[in-house]
């Protein structure tokens, strides 16, 4: 086949010259940057100089980076728990219902993935905002009371919320399609054999659905890494801390205090963070 | 031996759609009472619809009755039509222009990248190379890497070729998808068997050819699945027009509007919410009508990837 190797390197050339202008230039640029830290010498402006890996050692020590990843880690064990055990129990609903019913759930329950986050994350803002609620509204009807969903110590959850909504019914449609591929034969055997429902769910659903569980949970933890627009969103309507995802803190690190070197790094230490945390998962998922 | 054609062009969704409902469970073998089961599918459905209906109520409302009445539902005197002639007439009608904009962004990556997917999928599906493995694997590797780890270097770099504030600052780093080009891959893996390659090479056919006339009209589901996510992804796209824009007659929808959201929440700024609201209705319009008119190629290639495994 050595006289298509031309005809092949064709085909892929737009893709491989947009990947590398777009996407490996900018990786290497933003490592070349992060060697360098801004330094005042004598009078005058600061100058970039060469400073090795001390962005490196600057953000491992950074409290606000470090807030960031803490929040990010509350998300991975809480949220990304909670929405997948959610879809899953949907799915598995969903799959046992008929008619026009299971079509409604099935499209309203995927429907908010379509919808552009920044705009979802708009109107859940509303529906957080202290002036506009609708919940508080209601609260404050029965005994008075309000809940600031945009507070310093709830705003994290309410993020969730919205990362919840947007994402179960992606993942759940992604289930149910996973459970419409397993052959019936499977359950008239067990049937026969005497297995109850509930074994049937556990002993064959739950186990032949893991393969697709585990690319969504490292879908899920990659989409954690990357959360931005929400908390974004949110900044106008409440009070939300710069440092509470590590992607907003390091977007005010080069849009707002045009630190761009140690936002590189920032940027550089969290791509390889992921790597560490998702590789070992996709690699045991690809070899299958 | 004359080229084999196929016999009808496929079904649009059939190499991916779920098979058509068996009835492989009956009602009596759930584990869940059908009461039960549809009370919390009910619940999980109102919850979905919340925002929409919020949205649905505020786009009937002025501005006064966002505040004063309650917010999931609708209050008399009804506001919609000056809603609707105050949304297109706000600031030069600059929502049009937004709108307008989304659909350049949108409707440009959308052929762009899918095209680009198609060729580089076909590249590895059918061709052989050094380290193809590698590289395969290598681009997969990507799809981890954070994307503000990658805009930020981008922007800089874009300020130096002089890309900054213009569409194609938007548009050319949008045309990179490496999901897409796995998903190609795999399509034409299924959907287009190498016999067809060789048989059209003995009757002459140019490499090309064989590709364009004879490979493209057999990927019709692999290419609408791929062209919707590209659509989805770049119609949603917010975090690279925010660096890469500075001007707003070239925002999107999804900027557009959350600047008005700025505006409306800053002190002293005029508060424009039932605009936002009607607005925000609008731009969701051509994902609902695209998800509801192509419903199994989305199905079907959100999870041709994940039911691989």
């Amino acid at each position: 086949m050595r006289q298509y190797r031309k005809t092949a390197l064709l085909f892929l050339a737009p893709f491989l010259t947009v990947f590398v202008a777009f996407y490996l230039t900018p990786v290497f640029y933003a490592i070349y940057l992060s060697l360098f830290i801004r330094k005042r010498v004598g009078i005058g402006p600061a100058k970039e100089i060469f400073g090795g890996l001390a962005n490196y050692i600057r953000a491992i020590q950074d409290g606000d980076f470090l807030n960031g990843l803490k929040n990010m880690f509350v998300f991975g064990v809480v949220q990304v728990p909670v929405m997948l055990g959610l879809a899953i129990i949907l799915a598995l609903l969903l799959a046992e219902s008929r008619g026009i019913f299971m079509k409604i759930c099935r499209t309203a329950f995927f429907m908010p993935y379509g919808i552009p986050s920044a705009i979802g994350a708009l109107i859940w803002g509303y529906l957080y905002s202290p002036n506009l609620s609708p919940f508080n509204q209601v609260l404050g009807a029965l005994h008075g009371g309000a809940i600031d969903f945009l507070s310093p110590g709830v705003v994290l959850y309410s993020i969730a919320n919205i990362v919840t909504w947007t994402w179960t019914g992606y993942n759940m449609i992604t289930l149910f399609a996973a459970l419409q591929n397993i052959p019936t034969e499977l359950y008239e055997a067990a049937k026969v054999d005497g297995a109850s429902p509930w074994d049937i769910v556990r002993s064959i659903k739950i186990p032949l659905l893991m393969p697709t569980l585990k690319l969504l949970f490292i879908f899920s933890v990659i989409g954690t890494s990357q959360l931005f627009t929400e908390a974004f969103v949110l900044r106008p309507l409440g009070y939300v801390a710069d440092n509470i995802t590590p992607n907003l803190y390091l977007y005010l690190t080069a849009a707002r205090d045009a630190n761009y070197s140690y936002a590189g790094a920032l940027a550089i230490l969290l791509a390889l963070l992921i790597f560490v945390i998702s590789g070992p998962f996709l690699r045991r998922i690809s070899s299958k | 031996m004359a080229i084999k054609q196929p016999s009808a062009p496929a079904e649009p969704g059939d190499a991916i759609a779920p098979p058509p409902a068996a009835p492989q469970v009956e009602a009596d073998s759930s584990p869940v009472p059908g009461v039960l089961r549809n009370v919390v599918l009910g619940a999980f459905l109102l919850y979905c619809l919340l925002p929409a209906t919020w949205i649905i109520a505020a786009m009937t409302k002025d501005n006064g009755q966002i505040f004063s009445t309650f917010g999931l539902w609708f209050a008399t005197p009804i506001h919609f039509f000056e809603n609707l002639s105050g949304l297109f007439t706000y600031q030069n009608g600059i929502f049009l222009r937004w709108f307008g904009n989304s659909l350049v962004y949108a409707g440009s990556i959308t052929l762009g990248s899918t095209l680009i997917c198609a060729m580089g999928g076909y590249a590895f599906s059918k061709y052989d190379f050094p380290y193809k493995q590698l590289l395969f694997n290598f681009i997969l590797g990507t799809i981890m890497v954070p994307s503000t780890a990658l805009v930020l270097p981008l922007f800089l770099l874009l300020n130096k070729v002089g890309l900054v504030n213009t569409m194609w600052g938007v548009i050319l780093p949008s045309l990179v998808n490496p999901f897409g080009l796995y998903l190609m891959k795999t399509f034409w893996d299924s959907g287009f068997p190498s016999e067809l390659i060789e048989a059209s090479r003995l009757e002459g056919a140019s490499e090309w050819q064989i590709f364009w006339r004879i490979g493209m009209p057999l990927m019709q589901t692999g290419l609408v699945t791929v062209a919707l996510l590209c659509f989805v992804g770049a119609w949603n796209n917010f975090f690279l027009p925010l660096i890469v824009l500075s001007q707003d007659s070239l925002y999107p929808l999804t900027l557009g509007l959350n600047v008005w959201n700025s505006v409306s929440s800053a002190a002293g700024g005029r508060p424009v919410y039932n605009l936002i609201a009607l607005g925000s209705l609008i731009s969701v319009l051509p994902l609902l009508v695209a998800f509801v008119v192509l419903g199994k190629y989305w199905r079907g290639g959100l999870t041709a990837g994940a039911t691989k495994g």
